[in-house]
């Protein structure tokens, strides 16, 4: 069960984290939480809603802090945000008064991955990642004007533009109709470089409530069991790379996504009747 | 072929253009016929009192307004409270913004200094009009301190709110990039409460002129608060409502101002109601 393939980049040791309310008894959102990561892996976390996902990724973005165990990339202790991991949002998280090209270059032009670059190289790496993403040609229109799909070719480009060594999505298609999100799935693909051998890719960290997705995207799947949130079950995922529509109507493909809803289906039961 | 298309295009745009105009003028007569029952109602009632010093016809103030405005008064009183207000409102600004910038984003600066506040807040600004006699006289600084001070606690409370109500999401989104505090204050937190800020302004505007005249009627040797007070003390009705109505006017007319200068500004707020 869940096999690690290359050197460990991101390791979660016995992670737990509580929620402390005023008045109340702790929430016990994760709990003894141990899980490895190698580099150049897609990792996806599914779970049902509330099984603290969301918790896991924004320790691992240090914008949380354990309240138990430690979260570490190559072997350091994760204690705040920083550019080598960056984030995507399910909402966006798209400023709104920057314009395409604004909200790409937003971390080049403020933050640390634009350090020591001439102003003309962070422009044409702002055009490579609006490229890259397919939206040339909108490069000065506002959020706003854009729809759920472009606004989150938006958000991966403005992610890709900083260049991080890890990449952490959280939910980033939940919010997308059907049509859209399997197309943005076979893109992320493409723009992740599932041709590359593994060694050149960057370590993906992606959360997800829908099974399929998950298995089309990731090398393992991690399933989490809700309240308090724990890893239930590593699953290899061998289906081979690049992977495309064929792998959608796989055999194996339907047989892995099964045995997943199999694991999960009696705690997403329990969800939506409590 | 490659001329008619453009020059059909030109077209089009002068019929949409003259469309937009019909309708605004269709828009303008419902206005004037929902005033025209308001006119008529007034011009009844004065006309049952019969005592133009109580309540002069509708036509007697007209003819006032045209006849001061044919002076050049009613336009140099209003210059002059438009002044006194932007003024106010500049230097409210100058105080309000930072001060609410502090206060909403250090916890410790907004629990000092809020109870001062809470405290100073219900005071109206013309409970200070005689206290403000013995320390400033009459002249500008009498109706500007007053001006000022009504229209600093809504800068101020729509500051406070703008910045604590910014979208978390957005700061993280900064920070995951590992851009610097201060950077996120002046890159991601003052933009993004950009649109309460002015909303904030527009409330602040409503505010410092609603107290313009009780600022001018006793604190002023000119301005439309001092020229009502002045006609009254003649007894001429009709020049006192012209002044009242100027009031109204100009007031409404700042609003619009305001909302066109935030539409400017924050084109993102008002262009589109779903936030990205």
């Amino acid at each position: 069960m869940g096999t690690i393939n290359g050197s460990i980049k991101l390791r979660l040791a016995h992670v737990g984290k509580r929620f402390d309310a005023a008045g109340r008894a702790a929430t016990v959102a994760v709990d003894d939480f141990t899980l490895d990561v190698a580099q150049g892996e897609f990792l996806v976390i599914v779970g049902p809603s509330g099984c603290g996902k969301t918790t896991v990724l924004n320790m691992l973005a240090g914008l949380d802090r354990p309240s138990a165990g430690s979260v570490t990339l190559d072997g350091r202790e994760i204690t705040r945000p920083g550019p080598a991991r960056g984030v995507m949002f399910q909402d966006y998280a798209l400023f709104p008064w920057q314009n395409v090209r604004g909200n790409v270059g937003f971390g080049l032009k403020h933050g640390p991955a634009g350090a020591g670059l001439a102003s003309d190289a962070r422009a044409r790496r702002v055009q490579d990642c609006i490229d890259l993403v397919g939206l040339n040609g909108a490069e000065d229109k506002y959020p706003h004007q854009l729809s759920g799909g472009m606004r989150q070719r938006v958000a991966l480009a403005r992610l890709m533009a900083n260049e991080p060594e890890v990449l952490l999505m959280d939910e980033p298609l939940a919010a997308l109709d059907a049509q859209t999100r399997l197309i943005l799935q076979d893109e992320l693909l493409r723009i992740w470089g599932q041709d590359r051998a593994q060694s050149s890719r960057r370590t993906v960290v992606f959360i997800t409530h829908a099974i399929d997705e998950a298995v089309f995207l990731a090398d393992r799947v991690a399933v989490m069991t809700t309240r308090p949130g724990r890893l239930k079950a590593l699953i290899d995922v061998p289906l081979a790379r690049p992977r495309n529509d064929a792998t959608r109507a796989s055999a194996e493909f339907q047989a892995l996504s099964q045995h997943i809803w199999s694991l999960i289906r009696d705690e997403a039961y329990r969800a939506t009747v409590t | 072929m490659a001329t008619g298309a453009p020059a059909a295009r030109a077209n089009d745009r002068i019929a949409i253009g003259v469309l937009r105009h019909l309708r605004g003028a269709a828009a303008f007569f419902v206005y004037l016929r929902t005033m025209l029952a308001f006119f008529v109602v007034w011009a009844i009632i004065a006309w049952w009192t019969s005592n133009s010093v109580l309540l002069p016809s509708p036509l007697a103030v007209f003819a006032a307004i045209g006849q001061l405005a044919a002076d050049l008064e009613l336009f140099f009183h209003a210059g002059i409270s438009f002044a006194r207000m932007v003024g106010s409102l500049m230097i409210g600004a100058l105080l309000a913004i930072p001060l609410g910038l502090a206060m909403g984003l250090s916890r410790t600066v907004g629990e000092v200094v809020d109870p001062t506040i809470e405290v100073l807040r219900p005071i109206s600004g013309i409970a200070w009009i005689p206290l403000a006699l013995f320390i400033f006289g009459i002249g500008n600084a009498l109706p500007l301190f007053i001006m000022t001070y009504a229209g600093f606690f809504p800068i101020l409370l729509g500051t406070i709110a703008g910045v604590r109500g910014v979208d978390r999401r957005l700061i993280d989104a900064a920070r995951t990039m590992g851009i610097p505090q201060r950077t996120i204050v002046t890159r991601v937190v003052i933009p993004a409460a950009l649109p309460s800020l002015m909303v904030a302004l527009r409330l602040g505007v409503a505010a410092s002129w609603t107290a313009v005249v009780a600022a001018e009627l006793i604190g002023a040797p000119s301005g439309l608060g001092y020229a009502v007070e002045w006609y009254r003390e003649l007894l001429a009705t009709p020049q006192v409502m012209a002044f009242i109505a100027m009031i109204g006017v100009l007031g409404y007319l700042c609003d619009l101002g305001v909302r066109a200068l935030a539409r400017l500004f924050t084109p993102w707020a008002s262009d589109a109601r779903s936030a990205p």
